[in-house]
C-alpha cells in the first residue's frame, strides 16, 4: 500500500517535474477564440445601446450573401462638440474585407471599446470624440468569415457570389472535401508517374518541386483534399464561393482574374464599402487592419511609368501648340504653351486637364512628397513593436495587393491610409552570430582554438562555404594538429577558393512555418501523411499545414499583439490634421482703410491633404472668406481665397485683404474644408 | 414621312446605287465631334467656337420664354393629337383583329420628350404584344423610368435562345437624336414584319434589347428647360465641380430669356480686347493675330456668379460622365474627367449594367451619340492594347459596310482617331460581355457635309484654319439661308450685374450636335438600318450536316457539322480568351442514349480526330463556330431509338436535330 502510494506520488513527482521541464508541450495550448459574425454585431449593438451619447449602428451594407456589414459611429454629442457627426473630421477604421482576418477583426472591435471606455476618463480620448467622427467598420467580408466557422476548415476568402470558375456553365459544383474527417482541408499526394513533387531533402513533411538538373525526378502530383463532384475529371476545381473583396478595388485592379471579380466595385460589399466613401467625404484618415502591413512595407503593385510626368503631344496637337511632338514636355510646359497663345478665352487651363485630355494614366507610386509622412510613421511603429516587445518578421510584412482597398484610399480617396497586420508567424531563432564561424574569425584563431571548436562546428563551416569534398573536417583537423597548416593560412586558401552556392541546401520556404507548428503549437499546426482510399485517385495520402496557421496565433501572443496595435492607432488618430485660424490681425492704412490679415494654422501632425489627394482631386483646399456688412467694402483682394493644404505640426499661411470699413466695426473670417471641419475668428477694427 | 421603305430585294440594289450616289464624297474631312467635359473644351478652344467658360454640362431651371415655347407647343401639339388619335385607332383595330396588322404612325420629323417618348413605346407595346415586351429597367436619378424593350417573336423561340442586339441613346442628355433613331428601329421592325423580308427574319430569329433614352433626366432638361448645344451632357445628381464643398451651386441662366444658353461678349476700348469683329459679319469675332488691336473680349456663357465666389457658371448642374462610368478600364477623375467616384455609381449606368448582364445572349451592340458622323469601335484607350485580331476582322467587316449605309460617315477606333475614353459603354460590352459593339457619331455637321474631301494629311491644317475662325461665315450663311434664323440668337445688349454693358447671342441649344428636324427621318432610318445590317451579320447557325454510322450493335457514330453563314462568331475571340461566359455546347438528348466519346473532326478523308473532354452527355465547343466558318464534330454513342442533337451557344442561338439510330 505505502509503497503503492510512493510510486503514484513518485509518479506524480515526476510528471511535475516534466510539466516545468517542458513548459511547451503541458498547458493545453490556447489559441485565439474567432467570435461569429452574430457575436461581433451583438457586441457592436451593446455597445452602441449602452453609449447613446457617444456610439449609434449603422448598416454600411449587405453582403453577397446577405449578411449585414455594420459600421459603428462614434462622435461624442456633449456641448464641447457643437457639430453634428457628418460636418467634423473623421477617421475610418477597417478591418477584414480579406474575411479571415480574425485578429483585424478583434482589433477594431477593441478600439471601439477602447475609445468609449476611455471617454470621460482619458483626456486624449475625450479630445477625439468631441472634435472628431471615428467610424469602425470591423467586418467587411462576413462570407468568407462565415464559411471559416463552417463545419470544417479551409482558407476561403471569397463571397458568397456563385462563380463558374471553371467555366462549364455550372458554378461551385466541385469544391473541397474533408475526406478523413479532421475538420481540416490539407493537401492530397498521390505517388504518380508524371508526379512533379518530392520530399524536401532537409524536411521531408514538406513537398518541393523536383529539380531535373540535380539529376531529381518527381514522385507525387498534389491536389487539395477533396473529390471530383462532378465527374469531370478535375479535383476542387470550382469551390463555393466567387469574388475575394480586397481586390476589387479599382486601383490597379486586374482584368480578367476571375477571383477578383468581373470589374472592379462589381461586388455588394465593395460598392458599400465606397458609397459609404462617397457619402462621407470628411474621412481624412483611414486605418485598417489586414494581411497587408504598409507601415513596414512601402512597395506598390504598379508598374512604374517611365517618365509619366513628361509626355509627348500627339502631332495633330503639338503643331497647334508650336510645340515639339518628338520632344517630352512637362505637363506645366504644355500649359504655359495653351496659354500663350490664347486659347481657352480667359477660362483656366490647368495641368489636370491637359493630363486628362493627353489620356496619362494614374499614379503608381506614393507621391515624393507624402513619402516622409509614411517613413516617419514607419520609424515610429517599429519603435513601438520593440517597446512592446513583439517579435515581427519584418521581411514577411506584405505590400498592398492589386485592388487592393488600401491602395484606393490613398491613390483615388487621396487620405493617408495604414494598414497592419497585427501578427504574422515569428522566424525561428537562429543560432546567435558569435557561435557561426567566418573567414575572418578563422584568421585570428590559433591552432588549439580551432581544434578546440570540434569536427561538427568544421564540417558545417566548409559545406555553408562550398568547400571541396576532399577538404573533410576530419582530415583539416588532423592537418592542423599535425601543423601542416594553420587556421590564418586556410582562411586565405578559402578566400582565394571562387565562391560557390551550397548545392541543395536551400531552406524550403515553409521551414519556418513547420518550425512553429513544431516549437510554439506542439506540432498541432501540421496535419502528418496518413494514408487514404481516394475513389478516384486511388491510394493517396492526406496532410499538410492545418488552414488559418499564418492567422491565429496563441492567443496570449495575439492578446498582446492586438493592444499594442489599438494603442498605436490611437495615436493615429490624435494627429488628424486640424484647421485653426490663429490670429486675425488689422493694420489701419488711413482714415477706415485698413489691411485684414488672417493666420491659418495646422495643429494636426498630418499635413491638411496629400500630395496624392490633390492629384486625385478628392481633397478639398481650404477656403477662407472674408464676411463682410453692407457697410464694409473689400478694395483689395478676393473674398474667397482657396489654400490648397497646410502642412502639419504647426504651419502658418496668411492671407490677406484691405477693406474699406468702420473704426469699430466687426469683421469675420471663416475657414471651412470638408476633410477639417470649420473655423471662425472675428476682430473689431480698431 | 414619307419614309423609304426598302425590301431586302431592292437592298442590294440600293446600297449599289449609293455606293455610285456617294463614293466621291463619303470621306469628307473629319469634323471633330464635339463633345462636354475637358476634350471639347479643348477641343472648343483648339477649333476656337463657341469659346467660353462652359466647363460641366448645364441646364437651367428657369422655364422657357412664351415665344418659342408657343412655337414648340404648337409641334408638340400636333404630335400629340396624331398620337392620341392614332392610339384610338390601334386600340379600335386590336380589337377588330387578333393579329394586327396596323401600322402606328409616327412622326421623325419631332424629338420626343420623356411623356411622349413613354407614351409612343406604350403605344407599340399594346399595338404588338405578341413581339414587344415594354418595361422599366430603372429609375433615373430624378425618378424617371428608364425604359427598356425587348423585340422577338416568342413562336420561333424563346428570347433568350436567340443573339441579342442591344441598343441605347442619349446616355449623354444632349446628344438626343439617339433616343430617336432606337424609336424607329423599334417601329419599324414591329411595321414591317410579315411585309419586309429583313424585318421579318431578324424578329424570327434574333431578339432586340433597346433602352431608347438612358438618361431621360437630363433628356427632358435639354428638350423642355434652356440649355445649350453642349449640356446637359451629364446625369442630374448633383456634383461639386468647383470642389468648394457645395454642388450645381453656380451654374448659367438664360440672362436674355431666348430659352438657350448662349454665349456673352463685350466691347472694350481698342488695344484692350483679345478679339475684334469678323470684317464681313459682325456676329462673328475673331482672335486678334500678333500685332492687331482686339476691342472684343469673350466671357463665356451667360451667366451670373450664384455663390459670390469670384467665378461665373463655374458649377452647374450635375457634372460628370455616364459613358466614363463604365466597368472596363475605368480610370479615377483624375485620370478619366467625369468618371465618378467607381463604376456604376450612377442609377441610370447601374440599370444599363443589369439589363445587359440579365441578356447574355447579347452578341452585338449600338450606342449611339452625337455627333461628327462616325462609326466608331474601340479601344477606347490604347493602354490595354488593340482588340484581338480575329474580332478587329468583325468590326471591319460590318464597319466598312456600314459606311455604305452611312455616306459621310467614317468607320474609325476612339483612341486612335479621335481621343482617350476609359470606362465608355462600348469597351465594357466588348470586353466584359464579348459583344461587338459599335456607336455611332450621329449626324455630321452640315458645312462638313458640303465640304469637298480632304487628305488626312491636311487635317492640321485644316483645324487651324478652324482656329483662325474661317469657315465661320458658312455658317452664319447656313443659319441665315437653310435654317431661316431659327437656331442662331442674334447678339442683344445686356446689362449684366458684373460686366455692366455686354452682348448676349450665338447659337441656340438645337443649332448644333442635332440636325435639323427636316433630315432628322434620314438620319434615324440611316442608322436603323446599320442597326439591322450589324443585327443581321451576328452569328446564323444551321446544322448543315447529321450522319450517322452504325459501327456496333448499339455503337454509332454521328457526323455534326454546325455553319454559321455570318461574320460573326459564336464567340468572340476576347471571350473565348479570357473565359468572359460560358463555351458553346453540343448535347445528345434522349432516354437510353450515352455519350462515349468527342471529337473535332479535323480530316473527314483520313477521320482524323481532336478528342474533345465531355461530361456526361455535354461537349464543350471551346472556341464556338467561326464567322462564315464551320465546326465539324464526330461523336461516339451508345444506345437505341430517337436522339436529339442540340447545339446550345450563349450567343449564337440554339439549333437542334432530331435523328433515329437503328
Amino acid at each position: 500500500m505505502k509503497r503503492r502510494v510512493l510510486t503514484v506520488s513518485f509518479g506524480l513527482l515526476v510528471l511535475v517535474l516534466g510539466l516545468r521541464l517542458w513548459p511547451q508541450i503541458s498547458p493545453p495550448l490556447k489559441l485565439f477564440p474567432v467570435r461569429t459574425p452574430e457575436e461581433i454585431i451583438a457586441s457592436l449593438r451593446g455597445l452602441a445601446a449602452q453609449n447613446p451619447q457617444l456610439a449609434r449602428v449603422l448598416t454600411l451594407g449587405q453582403s453577397y450573401g446577405q449578411r449585414e456589414i455594420v459600421v459603428l459611429e462614434l462622435a461624442a454629442k456633449s456641448q464641447a462638440s457643437s457639430l453634428p457627426p457628418e460636418l467634423r473630421p473623421a477617421v475610418l477604421v477597417s478591418a477584414n474585407l480579406e474575411g479571415l482576418h480574425f485578429l483585424g477583426t478583434e482589433a477594431a472591435c477593441r478600439l471601439a471599446k477602447r475609445l468609449i471606455d476611455g471617454y470621460g476618463r482619458e483626456k486624449a480620448i475625450s479630445e477625439i470624440l468631441n472634435k472628431r467622427t471615428i467610424y469602425i467598420a470591423p467586418l467587411l467580408n462576413p462570407d468568407a468569415y462565415s464559411a471559416w466557422l463552417g463545419k470544417w476548415k479551409w482558407e476561403r476568402m471569397t463571397n458568397s457570389r456563385p462563380v463558374d470558375e471553371d467555366n462549364d456553365g455550372e458554378a461551385d459544383e466541385d469544391g473541397p472535401d474533408d475526406l478523413n474527417g479532421d475538420g481540416f482541408i490539407t493537401m492530397m499526394r498521390v505517388k504518380d508517374p508524371e508526379g512533379s513533387y518530392i520530399p524536401d531533402p532537409k524536411e521531408p513533411r514538406l513537398l518541393r518541386l523536383a529539380d531535373p538538373k540535380k539529376g531529381e525526378k518527381g514522385i507525387y502530383k498534389l491536389y487539395s483534399e477533396g473529390l471530383d463532384n462532378d465527374g469531370d475529371g478535375e479535383i476542387n476545381e470550382d469551390p463555393a464561393g466567387g469574388v475575394e473583396l480586397n481586390g476589387n478595388l479599382p486601383h490597379d485592379f486586374e482584368y480578367f482574374a476571375k477571383n477578383c471579380g468581373p470589374w472592379p466595385v462589381s461586388e455588394p460589399e465593395s460598392q458599400a464599402l465606397l458609397k459609404f466613401l462617397s457619402e462621407h467625404r470628411h474621412i481624412a484618415l483611414v486605418l485598417n487592419f489586414s494581411t497587408e502591413n504598409t507601415i513596414l512595407n512601402l512597395q506598390q503593385t504598379g508598374q512604374a511609368r517611365a517618365g509619366a510626368d513628361r509626355v509627348r503631344i500627339p502631332r495633330m496637337y503639338a503643331s497647334m501648340l508650336g510645340l515639339d511632338p518628338d520632344q517630352d514636355y512637362t505637363l506645366k510646359e504644355i500649359v504655359e504653351a495653351m496659354r500663350g497663345l490664347g486659347v481657352g478665352a480667359g477660362m483656366e487651363i490647368t495641368e489636370e486637364m491637359v493630363a486628362s485630355f493627353l489620356g496619362l494614366g494614374p499614379a503608381v507610386a506614393l507621391d515624393r512628397l507624402d513619402l516622409p509622412l509614411f517613413e516617419a510613421i514607419q520609424k515610429e511603429y517599429k519603435e513601438a513593436l520593440n517597446k512592446a516587445g513583439l517579435d515581427y518578421p519584418e521581411r514577411r510584412a506584405k505590400p498592398v495587393q492589386k485592388g487592393s482597398w488600401v491602395a484606393y484610399a490613398y491613390f483615388q480617396y487621396g487620405v493617408p491610409v495604414f494598414s497592419t497586420d497585427i501578427w504574422n508567424v515569428p522566424e525561428p531563432k537562429k543560432p546567435a552570430e558569435k557561435e557561426t564561424l567566418t573567414p575572418e574569425k578563422l584568421k585570428a584563431m590559433s591552432s588549439e582554438e580551432f581544434i578546440a571548436l570540434g569536427e561538427e562546428k568544421i564540417a558545417a563551416f566548409l559545406k555553408a562555404h562550398g568547400a571541396p569534398p576532399n577538404f573533410s573536417a576530419a582530415s583539416l583537423l588532423e592537418m592542423v594538429k599535425s601543423g601542416k597548416v594553420t587556421p590564418a593560412r586556410m582562411a586565405e586558401m578559402l578566400e582565394k577558393m571562387p565562391a560557390r552556392p551550397p548545392a541543395g541546401d536551400e531552406e524550403h520556404p515553409d521551414t519556418y512555418l513547420l518550425s512553429w507548428s513544431d516549437t510554439v503549437l506542439g506540432g498541432k499546426g501540421f496535419i502528418n501523411w496518413t494514408p487514404y482510399k481516394h475513389p478516384t485517385l486511388g491510394e493517396v495520402e492526406i496532410g499538410g499545414f492545418i488552414p488559418g496557421l499564418k492567422l491565429i496565433p496563441p492567443a496570449e501572443l495575439a492578446e498582446k499583439a492586438i493592444n499594442t496595435h489599438v494603442d498605436i492607432y490611437l495615436r493615429l488618430i490624435e494627429r488628424v490634421a486640424e484647421i485653426q485660424i490663429q490670429e486675425v490681425k488689422a493694420k489701419p492704412l488711413g482714415e477706415g482703410v485698413y489691411e485684414i490679415s488672417a493666420y491659418l494654422t495646422n495643429p494636426g501632425w498630418f499635413p491638411t491633404s496629400t500630395a496624392q489627394g490633390r492629384r486625385a482631386m478628392t481633397s478639398w483646399p481650404i477656403r477662407i472668406k472674408l464676411n463682410l456688412d453692407k457697410e464694409q467694402n473689400l478694395f483689395s483682394g478676393r473674398p474667397v481665397v482657396n489654400i490648397p493644404f497646410l502642412n502639419g505640426s504647426g504651419e502658418v499661411k496668411k492671407v490677406t485683404w484691405t477693406v474699406m470699413a468702420k473704426k469699430g466695426s466687426k469683421i469675420s473670417v471663416e475657414a471651412t474644408s470638408p476633410k477639417l471641419g470649420k473655423a471662425t475668428a472675428s476682430i473689431i477694427l480698431p | 414621312m414619307n419614309l423609304q421603305k426598302v425590301s431586302i430585294d431592292q437592298y442590294g440594289k440600293r446600297s449599289q446605287e449609293m455606293k455610285e450616289t456617294f463614293l466621291g464624297r463619303d470621306s469628307q474631312v473629319r469634323r471633330e465631334k464635339r463633345a462636354s467635359g475637358v476634350e471639347s473644351m479643348l477641343r472648343a478652344m483648339f477649333l476656337g467656337e463657341n469659346m467660353g467658360g462652359r466647363i460641366s454640362s448645364r441646364q437651367l431651371k428657369k422655364s422657357q420664354p412664351p415665344g418659342l415655347r408657343s412655337y414648340r407647343y404648337r409641334r408638340q401639339a400636333i404630335a400629340l393629337a396624331s398620337l392620341v388619335a392614332f392610339l384610338l385607332l390601334s386600340s379600335f383595330w386590336s380589337k377588330s383583329w387578333s393579329q394586327p396588322t396596323a401600322e402606328v404612325k409616327m412622326s421623325f420629323d419631332h424629338f420626343y420628350n420623356h411623356a411622349e417618348l413613354t407614351k409612343a413605346l406604350q403605344t407599340l407595346a399594346q399595338t404588338y404584344p405578341q413581339f414587344m415586351t415594354l418595361k422599366s429597367i430603372g429609375k433615373s436619378y430624378r425618378g424617371k423610368d428608364i425604359w427598356g424593350v425587348i423585340l422577338t417573336n416568342p413562336k420561333t423561340g424563346p428570347a433568350e435562345r436567340k443573339p441579342g442586339y442591344y441598343i441605347d441613346g442619349n446616355i449623354h442628355g444632349n446628344e438626343i437624336q439617339g433616343t430617336e433613331v432606337a424609336l424607329y428601329v423599334i417601329w419599324y421592325l414591329l411595321t414591317n414584319y410579315g411585309r419586309n423580308e429583313l424585318a421579318t427574319r431578324l424578329l424570327d430569329e434574333r431578339s432586340f434589347y433597346i433602352i431608347p433614352t438612358v438618361n431621360p433626366d437630363s433628356r427632358d432638361v435639354y428638350i423642355n428647360q434652356v440649355s445649350d448645344p453642349d449640356s446637359p451632357r451629364s446625369g442630374l445628381m448633383p456634383y461639386d465641380d468647383d470642389r468648394d464643398g457645395m454642388a450645381d451651386e453656380d451654374g448659367p441662366e438664360d440672362l436674355d430669356g431666348d430659352g438657350s444658353i448662349t454665349m456673352m461678349r463685350k466691347k472694350v476700348p481698342l488695344g484692350t480686347g483679345t478679339h475684334k469683329l469678323h470684317p464681313d459679319d459682325a456676329r462673328i469675332l475673331v482672335p486678334i493675330k500678333p500685332g492687331e488691336k482686339g476691342d472684343y473680349i469673350l466671357l463665356g456663357e451667360e451667366g451670373i456668379d450664384n455663390d459670390n465666389d469670384g467665378m461665373i457658371n463655374e458649377d452647374g448642374p450635375g457634372g460628370y460622365d455616364m459613358n466614363r462610368n463604365f466597368g472596363f478600364n475605368w480610370q479615377p477623375e483624375y485620370v478619366q474627367r467625369g468618371a465618378g467616384d467607381y463604376p456604376f455609381c450612377f442609377p441610370e449606368t447601374a440599370a444599363i449594367r443589369d439589363f445587359l448582364l440579365a441578356h447574355p445572349n447579347i452578341a452585338g451592340a449600338q450606342s449611339f451619340h452625337n455627333y461628327g458622323g462616325m462609326i466608331l469601335r474601340g479601344p477606347g484607350a490604347k493602354n490595354m492594347g488593340e482588340y484581338l485580331p480575329a474580332d478587329r476582322q468583325v468590326y471591319d467587316y460590318v464597319g466598312k459596310n456600314g459606311e455604305k449605309i452611312l455616306p459621310g460617315y467614317r468607320y474609325i477606333v476612339v483612341y486612335k482617331d479621335m481621343y482617350t475614353v476609359y470606362g465608355g459603354t462600348i469597351d465594357f460590352v466588348y470586353y466584359a460581355l464579348g459583344a461587338f459593339t459599335f456607336s455611332n457619331e450621329l449626324d455630321q455637321d452640315p458645312l462638313e457635309a458640303q465640304r469637298p474631301r480632304r487628305e488626312r494629311e491636311e487635317e492640321t491644317v485644316d483645324i487651324r484654319a478652324m482656329l483662325g475662325q474661317q469657315g465661320r461665315l458658312e455658317e452664319m450663311e447656313y443659319h441665315d439661308l437653310v435654317l431661316l434664323g431659327e437656331h442662331f440668337s442674334p447678339w442683344k445688349p445686356y446689362k449684366h450685374p458684373l460686366y455692366g454693358e455686354v452682348e448676349i447671342g450665338g447659337v441656340k441649344k438645337f443649332g448644333r450636335r442635332v440636325p435639323p428636324t427636316f433630315r432628322l427621318a434620314e438620319t434615324c432610318h440611316r442608322n436603323a438600318a446599320f442597326c439591322l445590317y450589324h443585327a443581321d451579320q451576328l452569328a446564323r447557325l444551321e446544322i448543315t450536316k447529321a450522319e450517322v454510322k452504325k459501327l456496333g450493335s448499339r455503337q454509332y457514330q454521328i457526323d455534326l457539322t454546325i455553319a454559321n453563314s455570318r461574320v460573326t462568331p459564336t464567340m468572340a475571340a476576347v471571350a473565348i480568351q479570357n473565359k468572359l461566359h460560358r463555351p458553346d455546347e453540343v448535347r445528345v438528348e434522349g432516354e437510353k442514349i450515352k455519350l462515349i466519346a468527342a471529337g473535332y473532326l479535323t480530316d473527314e478523308f483520313r477521320g482524323l480526330t481532336q478528342p474533345i473532354k465531355i461530361r456526361q452527355n455535354k461537349v464543350p465547343v471551346e472556341n464556338g463556330v467561326p464567322g462564315f466558318g464551320r465546326v465539324n464534330l464526330r461523336l461516339l454513342l451508345e444506345g437505341s431509338g430517337q436522339v436529339k442533337v442540340v447545339f446550345d451557344s450563349l450567343k449564337g442561338g440554339f439549333k437542334s436535330r432530331s435523328i433515329t439510330l437503328d
